[in-house]
């Protein structure tokens, strides 16, 4: 009799580790219900197959529309390591896409995945951090991963990580204390970017630099910043070899800088002649705060003194190429040029 | 089934009419019954149709084929056991190609070149469809991932953008509220001067108001209390103090002086006047008239020595005087004489000696005035 398989090659297309995939709107639910079984291997093939189609947005939409968080949820939970990583990996596609997030956001995914923070698996962790990240851009997925309480728990965490994860926590943390930073700043971490500031990874440096940024917004954290005397070690970054690493810690400069007590502090430890040396720097993001700190320097009289003498500089700033910096010399001249 | 006798349907509805159009149910069961007595009936009548007779006996039916070829006709079918093993070590063949048979007629064909189609012709809008839907893909996803790219940069570009903003507008925050605080501070200052000023403003004020106040307050105390007379003229009470003791005290001497003087006087006056008294009452017992006249003086000396004594000095002649009275009056006093005179003596003692400080006074008093006068 004849069979329906002709021949035992199997033809070229097909992925073994990968579920078939239903033709057309079968093709989710289908893979939703194999999610649900109790089979090992079917699980891990639904996953594989699920991780292909997750980068189209319409299939996100219509994969959360018929509920597969929820089974993605349970599977977090799973005791085996590759359904992990797999289910975390799916998820971090999901958050690429904007679709994805919000439906993050409503199924309360966040605080499940806070779960495998402490993952044996790094891959498991890693998805996980990047997953986060991808949330924390959007504004509601950053204010939603401060209320889910998780912030003290990724400052911790920022000291135990490698420097891959460190590099992803990093990000996170700068997206979330944009929003909200008062639980981080009584968790401790701004001791811990101070650590990292002083890494040998030039990524940690500078997004550590970033999230200082971030940290001192609010007066706390410009306060806590002072204290710790974090202020030499960004004036001594200001000379650092990577240029974004340079902007970064002239923009956190800028922020610890508002309050007269880090004005006198960095004037202390000279900060004047290395943020002059920022204002010719390619990036744009450098000059305009380094302008920016060089203004807030100005407001104090000492300063006022010393940059009497470089108003020229500034003057030629005034006709750079970015809006923003023109504004901002002319706002520099201003502050160096009053008199009480 | 309709039977009238059952009754169906709503039992409290009255029975109505059959309808006309409609049949009667009893018709209907009618029709019905006529209808299986028919078939029953032809039944019956297939049954009683002619059919071939039974067969004449010693003789029987046979049915026989007619056709040419014969066909066996058997109940039973023959049947042979058969036995077949198959070996059991061998594994099941792979299944061969299946190779349909060959069917139908064989017929060949030459396709010579360029007979059939062009390929370089062909093949180009086909080659265009795959090459141009692969760029588009994928140029598609370049665009996307410019896109991506793009977004970041307008992202990065706005966060650098909104980190300024931030510390512009904490950098004038902070300035406002210095020069909020030195603006308060200066006015505190300002505000203590003031309020010092005015403070010494006022002190200066109720001082010198004070002192005004108070200039007359001296004067007037001290008006007010020489009016009530607790001052003393230092040379008013000098005098009252020294001078007028002592020149009382001189007029009494005086006085004294002058009452000794007139008492002893008197005493002479009366010695004399006793002695005369003892003389004309030697005499009365001649002639009683004449020695009146100086007992009068001597009373009316001693009751007017005063008068007489402070005429003294110019009138030498006063006691004459004096003693006239005396010598006038013991006729009427005779009497009172003799029974008064002890306590006179007593009482003209005293008048004397007071009469005499007066007089002393007066005199050294009219004496010092006299100096004065001129």
């Amino acid at each position: 009799m004849a069979h329906a398989r002709i021949s035992m090659c199997l033809p070229p297309d097909i992925n073994p580790t990968q579920a078939a995939i239903a033709y057309g709107c079968r093709a989710l639910p289908k893979l939703n219900q194999e999610l649900q079984s109790e089979d090992l291997l079917t699980r891990q093939k639904a996953l594989m197959a699920l991780c292909d189609l997750m980068h189209d947005p319409e299939h996100v939409y219509t994969a959360i529309d018929i509920g597969c968080l929820e089974s993605l949820k349970a599977l977090l939970k799973d005791s085996n390591d590759m359904v992990r990583i797999k289910t975390t990996e799916v998820l971090y596609i999901m958050t690429t896409h904007n679709v994805g997030r919000e439906g993050f956001l409503e199924h309360d995914v966040i605080l499940a995945l806070s779960y495998l923070l402490n993952d044996p698996q790094s891959d498991c962790r890693k998805n996980l951090h990047l997953a986060f990240k991808h949330v924390a851009q959007l504004p509601s997925g950053a204010q939603g991963i401060v209320k889910s309480g998780l912030i003290p728990s990724l400052v911790w965490n920022l000291q135990r990580e490698e420097e891959e994860i460190q590099v992803l926590l990093l990000d996170t943390l700068a997206a979330c204390l944009m929003e909200d930073s008062t639980e981080a700043l009584s968790s401790r971490v701004v001791p811990f970017l101070k650590q990292k500031l002083l890494s040998t990874n030039n990524d940690i440096r500078s997004k550590a630099a970033r999230t200082l940024i971030a940290v001192s917004i609010p007066l706390e954290g410009k306060n806590q910043v002072w204290q710790h005397d974090v202020i030499p070690i960004l004036v001594h970054l200001l000379k650092d070899s990577v240029e974004e690493v340079q902007a970064n810690a002239a923009g956190a400069l800028m922020y610890a800088m508002v309050t007269t007590q880090g004005k006198y502090a960095a004037l202390d430890t000279e900060a004047i002649q290395p943020l002059m040396g920022l204002l010719d720097s390619s990036l744009s993001k450098a000059r305009l705060n380094a302008t920016k700190a060089l203004t807030m320097l100005a407001e104090a009289p000492e300063g006022r003194k010393f940059l009497k003498p470089y108003v020229p500089i500034f003057r030629i700033l005034e006709n750079d190429t970015s809006e923003a910096v023109r504004r901002a010399a002319k706002i520099a001249i201003k502050v160096i040029e009053w008199k009480p | 089934m309709y039977d009238r006798r059952v009754v169906r349907g709503n039992t409290y509805a009255l029975q109505t009419s059959v309808l006309p159009g409609q049949p009667d149910p009893i018709e209907i069961q009618r029709q019905q019954q006529a209808k299986r007595r028919a078939l029953a009936k032809k039944r019956a009548q297939e049954q009683l149709r002619p059919r071939t007779p039974e067969p004449v006996e010693g003789r029987k039916h046979v049915d026989v084929q007619t056709e040419i070829y014969l066909e066996e006709i058997a109940d039973r079918i023959i049947e042979v056991d058969m036995e077949c093993q198959t070996d059991a070590f061998l594994d099941r063949p792979s299944t061969p190609l299946f190779i349909p048979a060959k069917t139908g007629k064989d017929v060949a064909t030459q396709i010579l070149e360029g007979e059939l189609f062009d390929f370089d012709l062909e093949v180009k809008p086909m080659l265009e469809v795959l090459v141009g839907k692969t760029i588009e893909q994928s140029l598609l996803e370049v665009m996307e991932e410019e896109e991506l790219a793009n977004l970041r940069a307008s992202q990065c570009a706005y966060e650098e953008l909104r980190n300024v903003e931030l510390a512009e507008v904490q950098r004038l925050e902070e300035q406002e509220r210095r020069h909020r605080e030195e603006k308060e501070r200066r006015k505190q200052q300002q505000w203590e001067v003031v309020c010092q000023h005015t403070e010494t403003a006022q002190k200066v004020a109720a001082r010198a108001f004070a002192q005004r106040y108070l200039s007359d307050l001296l004067p007037s105390v001290f008006s007010s209390l020489r009016d009530s007379g607790y001052f003393y003229d230092p040379v008013e009470r000098d005098i009252e103090i020294g001078f007028l003791p002592w020149l009382m005290h001189e007029v009494d001497k005086t006085m004294e002086y002058s009452m000794v003087g007139r008492t002893v006087l008197d005493m002479l006056i009366r010695e004399v006047v006793e002695k005369r008294l003892a003389m004309y009452e030697q005499k009365e017992n001649q002639p009683p008239t004449r020695k009146p006249e100086d007992e009068l003086g001597g009373s009316g000396g001693v009751t007017e020595p005063p008068a007489g004594y402070e005429q003294s000095p110019a009138q030498p002649q006063g006691p004459l005087v004096d003693r006239d009275p005396l010598e006038r009056r013991p006729d009427d006093g005779r009497y009172t004489e003799n029974v008064v005179s002890q306590e006179r003596k007593l009482l003209e003692e005293e008048e004397y000696e007071q009469a005499r400080i007066r007089s002393t006074s007066g005199r050294e008093v009219l004496q010092p005035r006299e100096d004065l006068e001129p």
